[in-house]
């Protein structure tokens, strides 16, 4: 496997008002690899996302794209960079077609119209290079599509602009046992023809699936990042519960370090 | 005593070796060919030519390059032209193909297999697709041969069915009742089911550029296919890799070939019914619904899932331990196994393969699904024209 990291962070901090969300967080996203990001509810996943595709700025830490320093201000960077986010509303346009959504705020123009015929023989090759045989059409208008249909149109677009690193966001949550099937094979996919991917998931199975990497974030710090070949599920289930697993993860709180919040008894 | 090969012979193994490059590959310019193959510019320029001659391969000036220079010719194969028929004997289901040249299949036909049809009655629906299709080829068309895959241990050389216990076949010579009901239709070669699978993922699906592939092939059996080292584990008779019937469990159920324990029945679909409840069905959709009942929460399912995940991945730790491969594959019902379960596979193959053994092993599903078997098949057929490609 590949020994430098595409993308990599390194101690990211990040709060709202008072409230720090991420503690010294370092993330690593190889090339030819899948990472699952996982944690609990309010682990921080979403926000860390959020900091890597710079819709939130970063109060600490760094960023490091193919070995040099980065700063992602805005999703626009990110994009440059060739950093791409699926998210779990998917963000696709019902009213459009296929090739319309794929384009959408990037079409391509031959001087002042849209060059919809490279844009269909741009949208049907990536299509072709990540084996969807699932959809009849590419003028098909998204509305007419199935959820597991819909989720890969969305990945599609990631990857039609020569990007590095994919972030899926829960891509098979709400989808049906073989369209589950059709989104984890595309994913794996991804990772397979050279891309970084990170896999939000909530469900072991998808995680163990596709993963090569497994990294558990545990009330805002980075419990651990495994390889899967070598944990076990429930080695994982501790550690997004727990944030530690034998000798895996976070060391274990002192007593000292908890605040006493019984009311009435603070002085 | 002869010092080396003649100059003949090295020239017919070179046209044998361009014709399996842009069969495996796809179109190829000149100028890759020079570069993969290690020969000169004029040297490719000849085979094709030769090629060309004998209608396998087409030649063709690329659209646009967007480059600089006259562009180098593409050398793609006559898909079209050049054919083999691909059936395969399935536990439920009997399947024929045309496949081209470069592994592309051209038409298919399937039909399903009631339990318990014997040879005679499977062989003639598998004829008469095979005359329905011959009736459309083109005239100028050339078939090089037909090859069969069947759910069960072929003896290599003749395609005696041995043993075949979950289609109920025990000693029937498979072959030759197909080649009489086929008539005049050159060379059959048979496989074994998993085999063949595992040969066209290896060529052109998840396991391409992998030397140590796994196959595992699972619907009422398991059978793997196993390549090892860049070649295909046959074993002496042509019947290795039959890991369904590894002994897992010495207390275990009986198995169809009246062993006990067999791998096959606790990873096989009957094993996971039978657990979910649903015992006396069968059938990839039935396996399908076990899945689906446990992700939506159905806790005998999902119980069931478990416990298949378990044994699956004991299994497969056996099996990393002993060939140390690149990639496992997981065809036929137990993709959907797979994928519903690898929590508990990749826990079990973690805590039972060796950490050196285990560590860059891949699991993955199947590229090819259920095609893989006539794509494979019928590269059985095309072996003897990539052999050499003038013989005819």
């Amino acid at each position: 496997m590949a020994a430098t990291p595409l993308l990599e962070l390194r101690g990211i901090d990040k709060s709202f008002g008072p409230v720090q969300v991420l503690h010294d967080v370092g993330l690593s996203v190889y090339p030819g690899e899948v990472t699952a990001l996982v944690g609990d509810n309010g682990a921080g996943k979403s926000t860390l996302v959020k900091c890597i595709s710079g819709i939130y700025p970063i109060d600490g830490g760094t960023v490091t794209f193919e070995g040099n320093e980065v700063a992602i201000h805005s999703p626009r960077d990110a994009s440059a960079l060739g950093i791409e986010v699926v998210y779990q509303d998917l963000a696709l346009c019902d009213n459009l077609d296929i090739v319309q959504n794929m384009f959408l705020g990037r079409e391509k123009t031959s001087g002042i119209v849209l060059d919809e015929a490279t844009m269909e023989e741009m949208a049907g090759e990536t299509l072709r290079s990540l084996s969807v045989r699932t959809v009849k059409s590419l003028r098909q208008l998204v509305a007419s599509l199935s959820g597991g249909q819909r989720q890969t149109v969305a990945i599609a677009k990631a990857v039609l602009w020569n990007s590095r690193v994919v972030i899926l966001d829960e891509p098979t949550a709400a989808l049906g046992v073989a369209q589950t099937a059709q989104v984890l094979e595309l994913v794996r996919r991804l990772a397979d023809n050279g891309l970084g991917v990170v896999l939000i998931s909530h469900n072991m199975n998808d995680v163990f699936a596709v993963s090569d990497r497994i990294a558990a974030l545990y009330l805002g710090r980075m419990a651990a990042q495994v390889k899967a070949s070598d944990v076990t599920h429930s080695q994982i289930v501790e550690l997004i519960t727990g944030g530690r697993s034998g000798n895996l993860g976070l060391p274990a709180e002192k007593p000292s370090e908890f605040i006493d919040i019984t009311p009435g008894e603070a002085q | 005593m002869r010092a080396g090969p003649t100059q003949e012979e090295v020239r017919r193994h070179n046209l044998g070796t361009l014709l399996r490059y842009v069969h495996v590959h796809g179109a190829t310019s000149r100028a890759e060919l020079t570069n993969r193959l290690g020969l000169n510019r004029s040297t490719i320029g000849a085979l094709t030519s030769e090629l060309i001659s004998v209608g396998l391969v087409s030649e063709a000036v690329p659209r646009e390059t967007g480059r600089a220079g006259r562009p180098s010719l593409v050398v793609r194969p006559e898909s079209g032209r050049v054919y083999a028929y691909a059936l395969s004997i399935e536990v439920d289901r009997l399947r024929a193909a045309r496949v081209g040249l470069g592994g592309r299949i051209l038409e298919q036909y399937e039909t399903e297999r009631p339990p318990g049809m014997g040879v005679d009655d499977a062989v003639q629906p598998l004829a008469r697709f095979i005359r329905q299709m011959r009736s459309s080829v083109p005239d100028d068309a050339r078939c090089v041969g037909s090859g069969l895959a069947v759910a069960g241990m072929v003896r290599r050389e003749d395609g005696m069915v041995r043993l075949a216990p979950t289609i109920g076949w025990v000693e029937e010579p498979v072959g030759p009742a197909l080649s009489a009901a086929l008539g005049e239709s050159g060379r059959l070669s048979i496989g074994n089911h998993a085999d063949v699978c595992a040969l066209a993922e290896h060529a052109r699906g998840a396991a391409v550029g992998c030397d140590n592939v796994i196959y595992l092939y699972g619907d009422v059996g398991v059978g793997a296919g196993i390549v090892a080292g860049g070649h295909r584990v046959t074993g002496h008779g042509g019947y290795s890799g039959e890991v369904g019937h590894m002994v897992v469990n010495p207390y275990g159920r009986p198995c169809s070939c009246g062993s006990r324990g067999c791998w096959e029945t606790e990873i096989g679909e009957h094993a996971l019914l039978r657990l979910a409840g649903r015992t006396g069905r069968t059938g990839r959709d039935e396996v399908l619904a076990v899945v689906d009942a446990a992700m939506r929460g159905d806790s005998q399912a999902q119980h069931a899932l478990r416990q298949v995940g378990d044994w699956l991945g004991f299994g497969v730790g056996n099996l990393v331990n002993i060939f140390n491969p690149e990639v496992v594959i997981f065809g036929g019902t137990l993709r959907d196994v797979y994928l519903g379960a690898a929590a508990q596979i990749r826990s079990r193959l973690n805590a039972v393969g060796l950490p050196a053994c285990r560590e860059h092993v891949r699991l993955r599903t199947p590229e090819l699904g259920t095609d893989a078997a006539l794509i494979g098949a019928a590269e059985l057929a095309f072996e003897h024209l990539l052999d050499d490609p003038l013989l005819s």
